[in-house]
């Protein structure tokens, strides 16, 4: 009976330690991950690790929970022998974690009892719980429940359901208005609604019957100036600026001659 | 002998022929954060670029023909920036199945004495606007955020109104002529800003009555 119980503790003992050596080994990755490769890691990889941890997680929670482990409540662990001297194998087998097996860590590694906070904190919730009475508690369970398997529902039905209703609350609420998108695509082509401020229109005030304007004012005129390579444009003779009888326009005298750049004109003519 | 028109001659700023693939569209001001929430997940992972900029609208009429349009663009949160001079052509009428609006795009840098320069050559300014909002990119594509107001005593950027209560949202694209991929990309990426905002083709002209 002993026996049986010898050996069954020793192979629980032993998943455990490999359990939790596969959790270790999935956070020192995690941590890793984080520390090195944050700039390219993304959300779905982040959750992917957190996913793992928790099922391993789980799987430790099954195992304790499992008939065939005997309970580690009933074990002690009493230290036979603390120095304070350096222990070559302890480290080692702690990857030089815990090089010594003295009185300062006794109390951290074989604590039984949670911290003194966590204490504080589960003693509030049992009596919080003891307080508020077994049946509304089942209430409160139910209702937990509820919403849990409501959300469940919602996110796996199919996408079309979520589309439609979703789609119809977003009817209700436009985000744009094409009356808008018109009135701004005007102003910023043509100054639409802009240029209340000047004259209205290219007629000149007062004839608005004028055709289309023909002013009089500096007009882009190509006066070809007699051969010459040496010639710049420059100020020609004085051409009788074309007038065309408005008494709106003030002609101007200036006149510019502007050639197209050719051949002829180069100004470092050899 | 007479200059042929300014508007008909073909307007080259250098050695490539640029053109401006443009969609546009508007967002209400209550949607403004949930786009930009979205632009930001699906642009390029930079600062969030904001800017106010006051745009000059210059015309030239010639003898005949539509009159020459440029526009001239500062910033008004970097005021020591350079001017932006920018020359849109129009539109290009291609087949229907382009998804873009499609135009030659002609863009120089100039200084702080542009529209005295501008009104020296003759140009009158038309209108002006100041536009301020929010500037993202994903590769080529540009997409800008902007609420357009209007300047109510002219030359004084202080004192503005917003046109409308919706921002306007814009998406283009600068690439040398004939690179039909692009509009396919646009219209992808507009695929997924549905359906906060619909981004579409434009065109001005039709706008205009």
């Amino acid at each position: 009976m002993q026996q049986r119980e010898e050996k069954q503790l020793e192979a629980a003992v032993e998943s455990l330690i490999s359990r939790v050596a596969h959790v270790k080994n999935a956070l020192h990755s995690f941590i890793y991950k984080l520390e090195n490769e944050y700039e390219r890691l993304t959300w779905p990889s982040v959750l992917d690790n957190f996913a793992l941890l928790s099922g391993q997680l789980n799987t430790i929670n099954k195992l304790l929970k499992n008939e065939k482990t005997p309970s580690f409540r009933n074990q002690v662990i009493i230290p036979l022998l603390l120095s304070p001297d350096r222990d070559e194998d302890l480290a080692k087998l702690t990857e030089q974690r815990v090089p010594v097996f003295s009185h300062e860590i006794v109390p951290d590694y074989l604590r039984t009892k949670p911290d003194p906070e966590v204490e504080e904190q589960e003693k509030q919730l049992s009596v919080e719980a003891a307080r508020i009475g077994p049946e509304v508690a089942q209430k409160q369970i139910q209702t937990l429940n509820k919403l849990c398997s409501n959300l469940l529902e919602k996110l796996n039905n199919p996408r079309d359901d979520r589309d439609s209703e979703s789609a119809a609350i977003r009817q209700s609420k436009p985000s744009f208005n094409p009356a808008d998108t018109n009135a701004l695509v005007g102003a910023v082509a043509f100054g639409k609604g802009l240029s209340k401020c000047r004259p209205p229109g290219p007629v000149a005030p007062g004839h608005p019957g004028q055709g289309p304007m023909m002013s009089g004012g500096p007009t882009l005129q190509q006066v070809t100036i007699g051969g010459g390579s040496g010639q710049q444009a420059g100020m020609g003779g004085p051409v009788a600026p074309q007038q065309q009888g408005q008494p709106g326009k003030i002609p101007s005298s200036i006149k510019t001659n502007i050639k197209s750049a050719s051949g002829s004109m180069h100004p470092y003519n050899r | 002998m007479e200059a042929p028109p300014v508007t008909s001659m073909p307007v080259t700023g250098g050695a490539v022929n640029m053109m401006e693939y443009l969609l546009q569209g508007s967002v209400l001001d209550q949607a403004l954060e949930s786009l930009l929430h979205r632009l930001r997940g699906l642009c390029d992972n930079m600062d969030p670029e904001t800017f106010t900029d006051h745009e000059l609208v210059y015309l030239l009429k010639g003898q005949q023909g539509n009159p020459f349009i440029l526009r001239a663009r500062r910033s008004l949160s970097h005021p020591t920036s350079p001017w932006h001079l920018r020359y849109l052509g129009q539109p290009e009428v291609g087949d229907k199945s382009r998804h873009a609006l499609v135009r030659n795009c002609v863009d120089v840098a100039a200084s702080h004495s542009l529209p005295e320069f501008l009104n020296e050559m003759g140009f009158r300014m038309d209108h002006e606007f100041t536009a301020n909002g929010h500037m993202f990119r994903k590769g080529v594509m540009k997409i800008v955020v902007s609420k357009l107001s209007r300047i109510l005593v002219p030359g004084n950027t202080e004192n503005t109104e917003r046109l409308s209560l919706s921002y306007l949202v814009e998406l283009s694209v600068l690439a040398p002529a004939g690179q039909d991929t692009v509009s396919e990309d646009m219209r992808s990426f507009a695929e997924q800003l549905k359906p906060l905002v619909h981004l579409e083709k434009i065109d001005p002209s039709k706008q205009r009555h």
